[in-house]
């Protein structure tokens, strides 16, 4: 276990070089529907457990079924309304399970990207070569049914191990959620030194841990969204910032629930400073126009020449 | 730790689902259910009776409202015995008064115990579903079969005996079961099962036996989990409960009949604090157009009539 990430250094939210998104905007949002198959029966982990009751533990495996079943499409005839895109935190399996889903999300325009094969298979304990495998079925299964790139990642289960960073810029992808360490985006080290960047993916405002583990209401969860929001885009004048809204359509596709989704889409959606923006978007504006500046930044801000 | 070739193996990867009791299924695709007399919502009011052992194991794991106490649990089953003490009543005079009779998902235990409150049921022509014996028996992956059989048959046996209905529904209690409870369910002769939280909308569960309807029992949305699991005020509840309404009859107009399920418990929604919170929701719930209150059993014939014809 090494002592922390080793994945960036240290850089101060203080004076960073400006960051201009497309059109002079000053914030980019995007929104990560997590699109995940929980398995019924899977094979058992030594790290974790992977499920909360004796196996079958069906209200938990239904609980997130209904996202598939049901939530899903509230929520996307939600994004469509208000003209926002998403990127979707994909579980690649579900693409052989249920690729209506997956026509329909690129009917809409949608980002696909990895979030592991099931999100009951954890990266925990994996060789090298084990987590390339997981990297590699994902690249080939995404560009098998939609024909887009593998361009980004975010752990199953946010398991990781200490190499996962580096396989993954060594496999050609462009930006990692794993690093929840900014509000924007970052250069990400990797012992291949390739150009690999971190994009905000925001547990603070991820459903999951705002709505099952800290059991916030969703009119406070709409108030948070909006104050996060209002922060960030008041800061975003300065340097443009990221607001990433992680979603589960198991949890906001529920019917007292899916409100506050339409009330927070509405409300972001009414500033002009506001670019409507994908994952890969964000990633290949920032590796084009600020990520050079940024490690030059870090450099002198560590001591050492740019 | 070594991670395993087979941790690759993925038998179900395919499509459909990873588990044989039903096909997938997406909602918003789904042919539109027409409900009997025209109404595009039905609210199912399912009404919680349970019996808390002061001795029920905490294994496998321990159901929310089971005691708690580290020695003897006075504190946790006097609470829970109050809801059948108090609670119930005044539930009941709130659903009379607003034409509501409830689908009552009860123990067999609170029905041998108490024939007293059963007989408030039964006059009343309320539904009874099985519910299991008591909480200190849950349904669970791993009970052994012969086990359980007995406890569902006990369940279903002691309800029929004592009210003289048919008790066609099953709910498990905490929404747990074991890798059998449909087959035994199915095999006692049960009709329905509110267990899997995957749906708004009923549809066909196999079994080895036959095949059951899955009702839409709400968890996410019910009086314990908002207002004893997660402690949010009642006004939260209310407001939820509002927004839930309000989403569900909006999507009725385009694709078809749906059902807002109200699970409640009377150790829960049955506190003072609470009733003229769920007084006012109910008149709202129910004043809304083309909304009426129907039981699990009328939701399950209608809902098979249609997915039949």
């Amino acid at each position: 276990m090494p002592a922390e990430p080793f994945n960036y250094d240290y850089a101060p939210y203080l004076n960073r070089p400006k960051i201009v998104w497309p059109d002079g905007k000053r914030l980019a949002f995007w929104v990560a529907p997590n699109i995940e198959f929980y398995e019924y029966a899977p094979p058992p982990s030594a790290a974790r457990s992977v499920w909360y009751r004796p196996e079958p533990d069906i209200l938990n495996y239904s609980m997130r079924d209904y996202g598939n079943r049901v939530g899903f499409d509230r929520m996307a005839d939600v994004m469509a309304r208000h003209g926002v895109r998403g990127s979707v935190s994909l579980n690649v399996a579900l693409c052989d399970h249920f690729p209506e889903i997956i026509e329909r999300c690129c009917e809409l325009d949608w980002e696909l990207f990895s979030h592991g094969v099931y999100n009951t298979r954890y990266l925990y304990g994996m060789t090298e070569d084990q987590q390339r495998e997981i990297i590699r079925d994902s690249r080939d299964t995404i560009r098998r049914i939609s024909g887009q790139s593998l361009d980004g990642w975010l752990s199953p289960a946010i398991s990781n191990e200490a190499t996962t960073q580096d396989l993954l810029a060594e496999e050609g992808l462009l930006y990692t959620l794993d690093l929840f360490h900014d509000d924007q985006p970052m250069p990400v080290n990797t012992r291949s030194g390739r150009r690999f960047v971190s994009i905000p993916y925001m547990m603070d405002v991820n459903d999951v841990p705002v709505l099952n583990f800290r059991n916030i209401s969703p009119p406070d969860y709409l108030q948070l969204i909006k104050d996060h929001f209002d922060q960030l885009y008041e800061e975003g004048a300065e340097s443009g910032t990221v607001m990433c809204l992680p979603l589960h359509p198991y949890l906001i596709g529920q019917p007292h629930r899916l409100w506050l989704l339409d009330e927070a889409l509405k409300y972001v959606t009414a500033h002009d400073g506001v670019w409507l923006a994908t994952g890969r978007e964000i990633a290949k504006w920032y590796l084009d126009h600020g990520y050079d500046d940024a490690r030059s930044f870090i450099a002198g801000v560590n001591g050492r020449a740019a | 730790m070594t991670i395993a070739a087979s941790y690759f193996d993925y038998p179900h990867r395919g499509p459909g689902m990873d588990q044989d009791r039903y096909p997938y299924r997406r909602l918003a695709r789904s042919p539109a259910v027409a409900w009997p007399g025209g109404a595009k919502l039905l609210v199912w009011v399912t009404l919680h009776l349970e019996h808390f052992p002061m001795d029920m194991p905490a294994k496998p794991f321990l159901p929310a409202g089971g005691m708690n106490r580290p020695g003897v649990s006075v504190w946790d089953y006097t609470q829970r015995d109050y809801g059948n003490r108090v609670g119930f009543y005044r539930l009941m005079k709130l659903f009379d008064r607003h034409g509501i009779r409830p689908t009552v998902a009860m123990n067999s235990q609170v029905a041998v115990r108490y024939p007293f409150l059963l007989e408030r049921i039964v006059e009343r022509g309320w539904e009874i579903a099985a519910s299991g014996v008591d909480m200190g028996h849950l349904h669970y992956g791993g009970l052994a079969e012969a086990a359980e059989r007995a406890q569902v048959e006990e369940a279903f046996g002691d309800l029929r005996r004592l009210s003289g209905q048919a008790v066609t529904g099953w709910h498990s209690p905490a929404h747990s079961q074991s890798q059998n409870t449909p087959d035994l369910v199915a095999e006692a002769g049960g009709l329905y099962v509110a267990d899997w939280i995957n749906d708004d909308m009923p549809y066909a569960f196999s079994t080895r036996s036959g095949t059951l309807t899955q009702m839409p029992l709400s968890y996410d949305l019910s009086d314990r989990k908002i207002l004893y699991q997660q402690s949010l005020p009642s006004s939260v509840y209310a407001q939820q409960v509002e927004m839930a309404c309000r989403c569900l009859r909006d999507e009725a107009d385009t694709r078809g009949g749906r059902i807002l399920s109200l699970s409640l418990s009377p150790w829960v929604a049955g506190l003072p604090a609470q009733i003229r919170t769920l007084d006012a929701l109910l008149g709202r719930i129910l004043s809304t157009p083309d909304t009426r209150p129907a039981n699990g059993e009328e939701i399950r014939a209608a809902w098979t009539a249609g997915a039949a014809g």
